[in-house]
């Protein structure tokens, strides 16, 4: 099988999963703590997901809230 | 210190020993799994230290790779990355209050597996092969009074006008395509749910639940899709945990 087609299908395998983890499934809410905020937020859609992932990274320090004000 | 968890279960019948069968398998930060049950709600959880909880896309691949080990010897409602509480007492609590819910999710899942379908263009082509259809269609045109003197404002009228009729063409196209899988899906007693046009090359991203056992004549059944749209590319990836067909929000 061309190589090329078995990257852009791993790519696209690890991109749905990363969709369905953390945009999908059961969410807790009230007195939970939930440790990754506002995922929805960075979320722009699946081929931005691997940045987002990023995103939430600096959010978690407090950069990308300066950035989005700025 | 906190509690990670990944997964709601059903622990009736012979699953009650779920203890056992999550013994020896680790979580995020290497913490043991180990079960918290309320009535048959089991949730699967592993001790961690919030610094620990790092959100890059490595740790959320091996969230959601703990979530499929489980899969694969559970139904369960898997959870979004990053759910984390208090105490035990909380998640136990949490499970009390949602037990009616949990077992209702459950039931909608049970012995399903998700598996997700996109289906891709190469949007140019599309465009000139519609056109040529719809050309071939069309009736032979009457003769005309003379053409009418050329405009800016005519010029930019008739290109607006051709690119909604194409829109027009390439979403009757694509619900015409999602008929025909619809109609095939249905006889396997399959839950679909599609998202259409999310971009020029991306035309239909569906999510579909259905029975475990049905793989072997889903992946049949997307390969002679295939072969009906040549000029379609057709996705399918898992099965994936029932990530899309739970409700979303429990408190």
């Amino acid at each position: 099988m061309d190589n090329n087609v078995v990257d852009q299908s791993k790519d696209i395998t690890i991109l749905e999963l990363l969709d369905r983890v953390l945009n999908k499934g059961v969410i807790l809410t009230g007195d939970i703590v939930i440790s990754v905020a506002d995922i929805d937020l960075v979320y722009l859609g699946v081929k931005l997901m691997l940045s987002s992932v990023e995103t939430m990274e600096q959010l978690k320090t407090g950069k990308a809230i300066k950035e989005i004000k700025e | 210190m906190g509690i990670i968890i990944y997964a709601i279960l059903s622990a009736r019948g012979d699953l009650k020993n779920s203890d056992s069968m999550v013994s020896g398998l680790t979580g995020l930060s290497g913490g043991s799994l180990y079960p918290l049950s309320y009535n048959s709600a089991t949730a699967i959880v592993s001790d961690i230290n919030r610094s620990d909880l790092i959100a890059n896309s490595s740790s959320a691949i091996a969230y959601a790779g703990i979530i499929e080990t489980l899969a694969q010897q559970f139904t369960l409602l898997p959870m979004r990355f990053g759910s984390v509480m208090e105490t035990t007492d909380a998640v136990l609590q949490m499970l009390e209050r949602n037990y009616p819910e949990i077992e209702k999710n459950l039931l909608k899942v049970e012995n399903r597996v998700e598996f997700g379908l996109k289906v891709f263009c190469d949007s140019e082509k599309l465009k000139a092969e519609l056109i040529a259809k719809s050309e071939a269609i069309r009736e032979p045109k009457t003769p005309q009074s003379p053409e009418p003197q050329i405009s800016v404002f005519r010029d930019y009228v008739n290109k607006k006008l051709e690119a909604h009729k194409f829109e027009e063409m390439l979403l009757f196209h694509v619900d015409s395509v999602i008929t025909g899988i619809t109609r095939h899906l249905d006889q396997m007693n399959a839950v679909c749910k599609f998202r259409k046009m999310l971009s020029e090359t991306l035309i239909i991203d569906a999510v579909l639940l259905l029975e475990n056992k049905l793989k072997d004549p889903l992946i049949h059944q997307i390969q002679e899709f295939q072969i009906q749209y040549p000029g379609l590319n057709f996705v399918l990836t898992g099965p994936w945990p029932p990530y899309s067909f739970v409700e979303p929000t429990i408190k």
